[in-house]
């Protein structure tokens, strides 16, 4: 079963002094359950707007975006703040971590937010912070951590809510070439082990080289969909 | 809960110094109403006003006695009726008898105001009687002994242990007198009283001005001054056309309509100071709010719902109302502390240690108190106002789209 399904999405920005631009031209495409996929594409190209249409941050002027079967268009503002604190994972290529939170705290938020309990929530936070290598971060706060220090406490904060999905915008571009393989190296892991599903939106080669589908954007519009051979699926 | 309430802490510190501004605000505003109500409380201060001036917030006299002054028009067997009167518990209550006449000492004749009293009760309505400033207190049995106002007392050139005569219109229409020794000299703090006044004991009067056992006055202080005129209705209900029963505020009109005056004009300042810092505050976090958009999308991204960013802003004022309400109430305490020594304002070279106004006795010395209940009341509308300023705010958060908020910077 499809975890994501985008139908027709159009996307269209209005500016005034500009005009209409179009950043999504008609996108169709289906995610199941436990991919390890990259949208790929230029600067400009719609993968950032495509990754917010499917976590329910921005809304497509025309078409569907489906997560877990249920139709974004009908759900109200909270309705879809739920959805993405039990389903959705997000990583930012900005990191993007509340800056008054320390890494655990960080890590724990969504987990709060779902209305987990305390012990349960240490617990998982020591064994996901032990395997992403962070154990000596928990209390520091993220103006104190480097870029892939904070980087790695995203997706421990993406993940640690166990969500079916998890949205990365360009994880690794801020991030030295070591760092950002290492990344994508534990997110393939995870992947692994724990069936989550990852789209990111990258024009990184070695991004591109671990995944298991890249569907290429140009212009707001899909040119290929390549699924490598003896991948995830 | 618990969380957000540490977010909105940390938050608060992130900009020190636009913080401290926003809690500084806070606090001196508080700390300004309190100072204004506190000087304006002292003025008005009804309960020490009754005291010095020997006025109840309630006084029950005879029908027409009030217009007249005819000793005649009294009420009969005052002690037991006073000790049946459904009062709330911690109500003082007296009793006396009334008369003007003539004082005589050696040196000189003046008209004076006779007060026949059980010296005991009566201290518990009026702070004159044990305010010695010679001599010894009028004993309950005394029957010859006279208290006198000091002002009275130097006017006559009468010192304790001195004979005085007291001349009155009798019940039957006859002059009477009476020869009294001073056995002490009081101080009231109201100038009119302090020339004027003579204490003696009921007896004493009942039997100079002809009388059984009677009494003109009957003077009721309540433990809450907001129950006067429920009281009252009781009372006139209990005496129906038996006795007139009046309230401070009818006794004294003046004072109640100052009194509301300055009602209005602390409500009119409390405004005008809380409009002002709920502007400042307004104005710092609306400021501290877009500059954290972004934040906030990261928030509502991840999955909070807009309630709970509403919740966070509204923590933070949370903060900086608590924080400047013991920044304005520690400035209150402190400063009562040091008020209760100089005054603030002091106007007895001038004035004297008192004066009377339209009834009533005001210190010329004005010295600063905090009551808790208003002090609370004041630091409640702090909380409100600030709450209130930081809904604005909260709400265009509230309104923020995660994707716009996330990009802007």
């Amino acid at each position: 079963m499809a975890v994501v399904e985008v139908v027709g999405v159009k996307k269209d920005y209005v500016d005034r002094g500009a005009g209409t631009t179009h950043a999504l031209r008609g996108v169709d495409l289906a995610v199941e359950s436990g991919e390890f996929m990259a949208i790929a594409g230029p600067s400009g190209s719609g993968k950032t707007t495509l990754l917010n249409l499917i976590g329910g941050l921005d809304t497509p002027t025309a078409g569907s975006v489906k997560v877990d079967g249920r139709e974004l268009a009908t759900m109200t503002s909270a309705q879809l703040s739920d959805l993405r604190r039990d389903r959705i994972g997000f990583v930012f290529q900005a990191y993007n971590l509340i800056p008054v939170l320390s890494a655990e705290e960080n890590a724990e938020y969504v987990m709060e937010l779902k209305g987990v309990g305390s012990g349960a929530r240490h617990e998982r936070i020591e064994g996901l912070f032990e395997r992403l290598g962070l154990a000596e971060l928990r209390h520091k706060r993220p103006p104190k951590m480097s870029g892939g220090q904070q980087q790695r406490v995203a997706v421990a904060r993406a993940i640690a809510a166990e969500p079916a999905v998890v949205l990365a915008d360009e994880p690794t571009a801020n991030l030295d070439q070591a760092t950002g393989r290492a990344l994508i190296e534990m997110m393939r892991e995870l992947n692994r082990e724990r069936k989550v599903t990852f789209i990111f939106s990258t024009h990184d080669p070695m991004v591109l080289e671990q995944a298991d589908r890249v569907v290429r954007l140009v212009d707001g519009a899909v040119t290929s969909d390549d699924r490598k051979a003896g991948g995830a699926l | 809960m618990r969380t957000l309430l540490k977010m909105a802490w940390r938050d608060l510190w992130r900009n020190r110094r636009r913080s401290l501004i926003n809690i500084f605000a806070v606090g001196v505003g508080l700390f300004l109403v309190l100072l204004y109500g506190s000087l304006v409380g002292t003025v008005m201060r009804a309960k020490d006003q009754l005291d010095d001036g020997g006025m109840g917030h309630i006084e029950v006299t005879a029908p027409g006695w009030r217009q007249h002054r005819n000793v005649r028009q009294a009420l009969e067997n005052p002690k037991s009726t006073v000790t049946g009167l459904p009062l709330p518990p911690g109500s003082d209550v007296s009793f006396r008898v009334v008369s003007r006449g003539l004082a005589t000492s050696a040196r000189g004749s003046k008209g004076v105001a006779i007060h026949g009293i059980d010296p005991a009760i009566e201290a518990t309505v009026a702070a004159y009687v044990n305010k010695l400033r010679a001599g010894k207190p009028l004993a309950a049995d005394d029957e010859r002994g006279v208290l006198l106002g000091d002002k009275l007392a130097e006017d006559l050139r009468l010192q304790v242990g001195q004979k005085v005569r007291l001349m009155v219109q009798r019940a039957d229409g006859e002059v009477g007198a009476d020869l009294f020794r001073v056995r002490g000299i009081i101080h009231p703090l109201s100038p009119a009283l302090s020339r004027s006044l003579v204490l003696v004991t009921a007896a004493a009067a009942q039997r100079t001005l002809g009388l059984a056992d009677v009494a003109h006055q009957i003077v009721i202080q309540l433990p809450l001054a907001a129950e006067t005129d429920a009281v009252a209705e009781r009372l006139r209900t209990r005496f129906g056309e038996r006795a007139e029963v009046m309230t401070w505020g009818q006794l004294m009109p003046m004072m109640k309509v100052l009194e509301d005056m300055m009602g209005v004009l602390i409500t009119v300042i409390s405004l005008f100071v809380y409009g002002l810092v709920a502007l400042g505050i307004l104005n710092t976090m609306h400021m501290s709010v877009l500059e954290r958009t972004r934040e906030f999308g990261i928030m509502r991204a991840i999955g909070s719902r807009p309630r709970r960013v509403v919740a966070l802003v509204m923590g933070e004022a949370f903060w900086i109302a608590t924080l400047g309400v013991v920044l304005g109430l520690g400035a209150g305490i402190l400063l009562t502390k040091l008020g209760s020594g100089p005054p603030v304002l002091d106007y007895t070279s001038k004035m004297g240690e008192s004066f009377d106004f339209a009834g009533m006795v005001m210190r010329s010395r004005f010295i600063i108190e905090l009551p808790l209940g208003e002090s609370l009341r004041a630091a409640a509308l702090v909380y409100a106002v600030t709450l209130l300023t930081a809904i604005y705010p909260a709400f265009r958060v509230s309104r923020i789209q995660p994707a716009q908020a996330i990009h802007s910077v």
